[in-house]
């Protein structure tokens, strides 16, 4: 039991980073990009090349584990530079997609974002192959944090551990971000309000390179962290596309604390699921998970009613 | 010259479908214009085009002699012109202390500048943590003007900002403008309140589909019938009745 909840808020925080940027670009853009778990994939495989440049440039084999975690620093930079290169897909994409579509429909957007997850992912599979992948062979020993006989016990790895620490971190860094930076309230005005942004002096269209760039970045982090603690594929981003959905849903789509909320509830709803309807239907827990929500609460757990 | 001028405006939301119809209007520095005109005139769509948040297909716009016809919007604030929409024209979900802060932190104003507003409007200060959303009509218009002072503007542009308070409000919002005035801002007042934009404005234009009719001193177009009528024939109120 207690197993299962230490599981489910692992793949919970994995899922809450990823749904905060998708729950962002939707805040700022008005439209659900189906492309976002592509930037999940796309930023763990961009680190996992960079990690190999990386130790082919230091004639290292593999890496030398930071202990008590299965990677080295390698991985850390690797992340960083996936990033980087994360943000610049979603930037370009904006840039040669999405921004000469802003004045249509949303629904034209959402189709768009659709076509562009596909080629994302085709090009993904085409440069790195179809054949799961990971960043360390390095085996981990998980640390018993609670004994056997309470609850059947829990135990979690050092890397499971980073990824709570790492996604608590981040959305104690979001939330300063957004109330205390000017950015970060330009980017709340704007999401109310765009054209009265405006009037204020935002440069929205800054407002929303940076929404690109937060989320993108964000979409890394989760991606690697996912590589991390499962396994690298290049379905990962597709695999991962209805947890976001259901945990910005259940939030409330468009507000970040609820993205994070729902990414805990969703990753414990599936990892709970499993003992009950077996391991290979956890999938389909996302899909239950935002039917209920819409029909029970269709603005979400921290939505407000419109 | 003109704190600013409308010279031959033409704008609209489809290029083949103007709304205003080379409207032209000069405002001198340290005047307060009343623009009046029946519901649809497109007085709204007149003061957006000079904000730039509507597409100006001909004529200029010119800011103490300088163009900013077509300019992006979010650029006017740092030109010195600030606007006040009609609706919507506060950040609900931020507080009334983030609203400033934000209009502040955009331009770079000095921090005094916020503390000055404070004094103004007390009221405001007084509960500067609260969502602005969940003020009331009267203190909301009052942070929708703060937050255009913030920037120091030496044009302020308001929407009818009288719509929806009652009396008492009315004339509190218009003796704010009033101080405001006094301390050097140029002010450009859409109103449908007639008669309360024309008691405080030095001069007034009436609006009629997109063009200007009749300009003139605020007292004159008080007593002109030639007013009344263009409301009455227009839009069946009576001047001093619109709110
Ligand atoms: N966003 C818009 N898109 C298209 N037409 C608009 C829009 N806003 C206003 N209009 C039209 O422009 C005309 C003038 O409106 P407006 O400028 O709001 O007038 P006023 O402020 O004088 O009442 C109206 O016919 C209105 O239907
Ligand atoms: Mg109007």
């Amino acid at each position: 039991m207690l197993q299962l909840i230490a599981d489910g808020l692992v793949v919970g925080s994995v899922v809450s980073l990823g749904a905060v940027g998708l729950t962002m670009t939707y805040a700022i853009l008005r439209f659900a990009n189906f492309a976002h778990g592509e930037l999940l994939a796309w930023g763990a495989y961009l680190a996992l090349s960079m990690l190999g440049i990386l130790l082919a440039i230091g004639g290292a084999e593999r890496m030398v584990p930071l202990s008590p975690f299965s990677f080295g620093w390698e991985l850390v930079v690797a992340a960083l530079v996936a990033c980087v290169g994360a943000a610049a897909i979603a930037l370009v994409l904006d840039k040669l997609l999405f921004s000469r579509l802003r004045h249509g429909a949303a629904i034209t957007l959402v189709i768009a974002s659709f076509g562009a997850a596909l080629a994302l992912r085709n090009l993904l599979q085409f440069l790195w192959g179809p054949i799961p992948t990971y960043y360390s062979r390095e085996l981990q020993i998980a640390i018993p944090l609670v004994p056997r006989d309470v609850l059947g016990g829990m135990r979690i790895t050092p890397d499971q551990l980073l990824v709570l620490a790492l996604a608590a971190a981040t959305v104690v860094g979001l939330h300063l971000f957004l109330t205390r930076t000017t950015l970060g309230k330009a980017m709340r005005a704007t999401a109310l309000n765009p054209q009265l942004a405006r009037v204020a002096g935002v440069d929205v269209d800054g407002v929303i390179r940076a929404t690109w760039i937060i989320g993108a970045v964000l979409a890394t982090i989760a991606g690697v962290l996912a590589g991390l603690t499962v396994q690298l594929r290049p379905q990962l981003g597709f695999d991962l596309l209805l947890p976001l959905f259901a945990a910005a849903i259940l939030g409330g789509i468009g507000n970040v604390y609820g993205a994070v909320l729902g990414g805990l509830i969703v990753g414990l709803a599936e990892s709970l699921a499993v003992p009950l309807i077996g391991a290979e239907y956890r999938a389909a827990v996302s899909f239950l998970v935002i039917i209920a929500i819409l029909l029970v609460r269709p603005q979400g757990l921290l939505g407000e009613r419109t | 010259m003109s704190a600013l001028a409308v010279e031959g405006l033409i704008a609209g939301y489809e290029p083949d479908l103007p709304i205003v119809r080379e409207a032209s209007l000069a405002v001198a520095p340290g005047e307060i214009l009343a623009v009046l005109g029946p519901n649809g005139a497109g007085k709204s769509t007149l003061i957006k085009a000079i904000a730039g948040l509507v597409r100006v297909y001909g004529g200029r716009v010119l800011l103490e002699g300088e163009e900013i016809t077509n300019a992006p919007a979010h650029t006017m604030v740092r030109r010195g012109l600030a606007f006040v929409p009609q609706t919507e024209n506060v950040f609900a979900n931020l507080s009334i202390a983030e609203n400033l802060d934000l209009a502040a932190a955009i331009v770079k104003a000095p921090r005094a500048r916020v503390g000055a507003l404070y004094d103004l409007f007390p009221d405001l200060a007084r509960q500067r943590r609260l969502a602005a959303g969940r003020l009331s009509g009267g203190q909301r218009q009052m942070l929708a003007v703060a937050r255009a002072l913030v920037v120091a503007p030496r044009v302020l542009m308001l929407d009818e900002p009288s719509a929806g308070l009652s009396p008492k409000l009315v004339g509190q919002v218009f003796e704010k403008l009033l101080e405001i005035r006094a301390s050097g801002v140029t002010i450009v007042l859409v109103e449908q309140n007639v008669k309360a934009a024309l008691a405080i404005a030095d001069r007034g234009v009436i609006l009629v589909e997109g063009k200007e009719r009749v300009m003139g001193e605020a007292q004159s177009l008080m007593d002109d019938p030639a007013v009344a009528e263009l409301y009455l024939g227009r839009s069946g109120r009576h001047a001093g009745e619109g709110a």
